[in-house]
């Protein structure tokens, strides 16, 4: 196969791999299903209220009783996984800012080093070229 | 449509091409410690980029992120235009990316021959990929049928480029592709490196020992602490190169 051939095989081929950031994708798709779960329990807990309201009928009472136990099991799962994806990208950021503060501390510890070490050298010349 | 404006000389002025590989503020850490600290670095396509620097300045580092064998905390990497952060390593390496690792990365326990069979995955016939081998590399042809283990560093050296080259890289990645060798076979090695740039393959090359690579670079990047100090042609990259190295 020609060079120029391959290169531009080569280029189709990444085009067609078409990667996306599978953490971040992944991330947004349970933080946006954590809010539907937040919604969605108690608009359950609600239709139980209005289930149970408008009957006197013990049987569909029990019923409204495992709906509205159903959308509080959401409401709490859906708060879990909220906290979760939410606060994974502050820790991210967090974390970053963590490795940065110890990677400047590191860089002015060398520095300090260096600079002390240079005045050692200067001090130990002059006092080798004193008479 | 509107006509393409010309240049002041006339000639239709042309796209700049979009280079093979591109490192964008690359951030790249072991646990909580930082090696890459937002590491810029280009391949245009059809060259020889060098990649010098002390032990620990994150060359290797560099070059796993750019074969996607390590993730980078912060940046892109683009390969032909196309942002390929997250991409699985041997989707890339299907594709053309090659990375020779440090160290070889043969199997020890099969004969030559098995080793280049290893490779016949990738779109080539075996005796393809054989005629290639033994073509480039005459002195693997006499070793075939010893294992990869006994040979010796130079032919295992040989023997893991021939597999690279098996694969028809686009874009090749060598690592120190000196470690522990002569510097006869080193500089054998490198000449055939000249020979595969002049097909036109793109080639990043990591060296620690700088002087080697400079006749074979097109450009020479400088690493220091994580971070490319310096951009330029080889011969121009001299004196960072000595402080670099010496501290000065």
């Amino acid at each position: 196969m020609e060079r120029s051939e391959r290169v531009e095989q080569f280029k189709a081929d990444i085009a067609e791999m078409g990667v996306k950031d599978p953490a971040a994708a992944r991330d947004r798709m349970l933080l946006r299903g954590s809010v539907v779960l937040l919604v969605a329990g108690p608009v359950l807990g609600i239709i139980a209220y209005t289930m149970s309201h408008g009957t006197e009928n013990p049987l569909q009472q029990r019923d409204a009783i495992i709906v509205a136990l159903i959308g509080l099991s959401l409401a709490v799962g859906g708060g879990a996984l909220f906290v979760r994806y939410a606060l994974a990208s502050f820790m991210r950021f967090w974390l970053a800012r963590l490795c940065w503060e110890q990677q400047a501390q590191t860089d002015r510890v060398v520095n300090a080093l260096e600079s002390r070490g240079a005045s050692v050298d200067a001090r130990s010349s002059q006092t080798v070229t004193a008479p | 449509m509107s006509e393409p404006s010309l240049s002041p000389n006339g000639s239709v002025p042309t796209e700049p091409a979009v280079p093979l590989l591109e490192l964008r503020d690359i951030w790249a850490a072991y646990d909580s410690i930082n090696v890459l600290r937002g590491v810029d670095l280009v391949v245009p396509e059809g060259s020889v980029v060098a990649v010098l620097g002390p032990n620990g300045a994150g060359k290797t580092t560099t070059l796993r992120v750019a074969a996607g064998l390590h993730p980078c905390a912060a940046g892109d990497v683009l390969v032909a235009g196309h942002r390929v952060n997250g991409a699985r390593p041997d989707e890339l390496a299907r594709r053309g990316l090659c990375l020779i690792p440090e160290g070889r990365g043969i199997f020890p326990n099969l004969t030559v021959r098995e080793n280049l069979w290893m490779m016949s995955h990738c779109r080539r016939s075996l005796k393809e990929i054989e005629a290639t081998a033994f073509e480039r590399f005459p002195r693997l042809k006499e070793r075939q049928t010893q294992t990869a283990g006994t040979l010796s560093g130079g032919e295992q050296q040989m023997l893991a480029m021939a597999r690279g080259l098996a694969t028809e890289p686009a874009l090749l990645i060598l690592d120190e592709l000196s470690m522990g060798l002569a510097p006869i076979i080193v500089e054998d090695l490198y000449r055939l490196v000249a020979s595969v740039a002049a097909e036109g393959v793109s080639i990043l090359v990591v060296e620690q020992f700088a002087r080697i690579v400079m006749d074979v670079a097109d450009v020479a990047a400088v690493m220091i602490q994580g971070k490319v100090v310096q951009v330029g042609p080889p011969k121009e990259l001299e004196e960072t190169l000595s402080q670099a190295y010496l501290g000065g």
